[in-house]
């Protein structure tokens, strides 16, 4: 727990950002290669602004890139019940029958919904029991299908998608790592990484591993007054023996690990140890932080990211607040697009792994 | 592929049966009434018959079969009613020791506390929730079933004032560790449970004149329980978890 002196305000994480910077279709779908997107590098040097095809070129040989194999459902679903027709947007599976799910008016309109508990949703001919509020995350309620949700969002599901874009067809929403089905949304970092970025960075001497981590919705602003008491849903993951021994190899090294995605920062803080990162498997719902600071990795390959989301505050944990808001204030400059379908942005630790950890040494003793 | 009739009928005779001590209020009740939308058939006790008429009310609206038993688990006739009842269901396939002492109160210091008071303590918090193991034991070999006992922050920590509760948990925690090794060869798995600090009947008594509308209810815990639940027994034996903590960790395979 950190002191008061730790606490980041919700109001730091504020920022203006035009409505247009936004990319409402992926690039494939503006005549465009998956890759023809940008790339803004930020660290406590600076900014600088480049293509999504010179990554391999921005990175040294020995460096370590680690990638969510996490692959997306189709987790919405039309519902209908005492409020009329709804939509249901699974986050956090229990089993087949039993998930946290987010009841909302439409995919554009978010609740909450006046709902109660033991009211009941049709899918199709199946029925959801809603039975309790989640804990803590009131928009969300633990529910009961008498159906597995599989066959249902087989049957009835797509992608879960915003007012900002429509629903495109699940493929869009794959990554080449995509392999085992779990999340709800799309663990979207890796989306421009095409098989000619890849072939281009392993054949420079960069390494790929990777993790899963199935992720849930993703948080809406963040609700309470300082950051760190935003509470979030567990989410199931795996950090396989291969993957930490990586990662323990690129640090002892001196090279450096680029997190793929806050899904990848999620796992491998999650498993981290103070000795170095070990395999790890599980639930987490550890919400990285500035209090918490980030330690197995040094650099994250990420999107843009809305005002007040705790994504802003895992970025914060990583290159400080001052890096982030200067970053996210040359992005806007620039006209970088936000969203899952916009432009990259790779984020540094600076000063780096090592030498961040001897001035931590240092000022504790 | 056709599956022969008699698999079907296997199949639809094999419905979970949970014992949940304690059920009367607090967790117990939280968690007795989850695993009825769950779809387990329950046997419940606590001491109060009252409360625990309550809860079997609102569990019977699940349609599950209910039975409440009130009584001290204490006495070793009313475990013997218990096992008999979850026996006559078709046999116990998740044991909870949640009935839980928590001593004299105001909590005394150690060097101050009553040691025949202690032994009652020891009698709930211990040696009761293994007896109720042992005689289960026949039933939970037969479903393969898991016992979760629950433990408490303090027995780690050394708080001020709750060495006479958290020692009894700390023992407890102790038990749930071996019975995993031990009870592994049988298919029976046994996990500690640590649910946190949280807005209950006990934890009032134990904070007696202080303001404890800060912590969160009991049901704060029930996402760790539907996690739990649909975790493969045996994967998780032997594991000490805490509810409310950030991670939930099962053994890493690959």
């Amino acid at each position: 727990m950190g002191g008061p002196s730790n606490n980041l305000k919700r109001e730091e994480l504020f920022f203006d950002r035009p409505a247009e910077l936004f990319a409402s279709s992926p690039p494939e779908l503006r005549g465009k290669a998956r890759d023809d997107v940008r790339l803004m590098v930020s660290s406590l040097k600076g900014t600088t602004h480049h293509a999504f095809t010179d990554l391999p070129d921005l990175l040294t040989p020995g460096d370590l890139l680690v990638v969510n194999e996490s692959a997306t459902l189709p987790a919405s679903l039309p519902a209908r019940g005492r409020l009329g027709n709804i939509r249901l947007n699974l986050s956090t599976k229990f089993s087949e029958n039993l998930w946290a799910a987010e009841p909302r008016w439409s995919s554009e309109q978010p609740g909450p919904l006046p709902l109660q508990k033991d009211e009941l949703l049709y899918i199709g001919e199946s029925r959801a029991l809603l039975f309790q509020p989640y804990p803590g995350i009131p928009r969300l309620w633990l529910m009961h299908f008498d159906a597995p949700a599989s066959e249902l969002m087989a049957r009835y599901g797509e992608p879960i998608h915003y007012s900002h874009t429509p629903a495109y067809p699940i493929e869009t929403y794959q990554t080449i790592f995509s392999r085992s089905p779990g999340s709800v949304e799309m663990p979207s970092a890796a989306r421009p990484v095409t098989p000619r970025i890849r072939d281009a960075l392993l054949g420079k001497g960069i390494g790929i591993t990777g993790i899963i981590l199935h992720a849930g919705v993703s948080s809406l602003e963040i609700e309470t007054e300082t950051v760190e008491s935003q509470v979030l849903c567990p989410e199931s993951f795996r950090v396989p023996f291969a993957t930490a021994n990586a990662v323990n190899s690129t640090h002892a090294r001196g090279n450096r690990v680029i997190a793929v995605g806050t899904t990848v920062v999620r796992a491998l803080e999650t498993a981290w140890a103070s000795d170095g990162l070990r395999a790890c498997a599980g639930s987490t719902s550890l919400y990285v932080h500035p209090g918490i600071g980030v330690h197995a990795l040094d650099g994250l390959l990420t999107g843009f990211h809305d005002p007040v989301t705790s994504h802003l505050a895992m970025l914060s944990a990583i290159a400080g607040i001052d890096c982030v808001k200067g970053a996210y204030a040359e992005a806007v400059q620039h006209r970088y697009l936000w969203h899952e379908f916009g432009d990259s942005h790779l984020i540094l630790r600076k000063p780096t792994r090592e030498a961040f950890n001897l001035m931590k040494y240092s000022a504790n003793n | 592929m056709q599956i022969p009739d008699f698999a079907e009928a296997e199949v639809a005779r094999l419905r979970n049966i949970a014992l949940v001590t304690g059920a009367g209020r607090g967790l117990g009740r939280v968690l007795a009434v989850f695993l009825a939308g769950q779809e387990y058939d329950l046997v419940i006790t606590a001491r109060t018959r009252a409360e625990l008429e309550e809860v079997a009310t609102s569990i019977r609206r699940s349609g599950v079969r209910v039975s409440a038993l009130p009584g001290d688990i204490n006495d070793p006739g009313h475990r013997t009613r218990l096992l008999s009842e979850t026996s006559r269901m078709g046999g116990v396939s998740l044991l909870v020791n949640n009935a839980s002492d928590i001593g004299e109160t105001p909590l005394p210091e150690l060097a101050k506390a009553s040691l025949e008071r202690f032994r009652i303590t020891l009698e709930t918090n211990l040696v009761s929730p293994l007896a109720l193991i042992q005689d289960a034991l026949p039933q939970l070999q037969q479903t393969h079933g898991m016992v979760v006992n629950i433990t408490s922050g303090a027995s780690q920590a050394g708080y001020e004032r709750w060495g006479i509760y958290g020692s009894s948990k700390a023992g407890l925690d102790l038990i749930s560790k071996t019975l995993a090794t031990e009870l592994k060869p049988l298919g029976i798995s046994v996990v500690a449970v640590d649910p946190g600090d949280m807005r209950t009947q006990m934890h009032q008594e134990a904070f007696s004149n202080e303001d404890i509308s800060d912590r969160p209810l009991p049901e704060v815990t029930l996402p760790f329980w539907a996690w739990l639940t649909n975790q493969d027994p045996l994967v998780v034996s032997g594991k000490r978890y805490r509810a409310q903590g950030m991670l939930w960790e099962v053994p890493a395979t690959t």
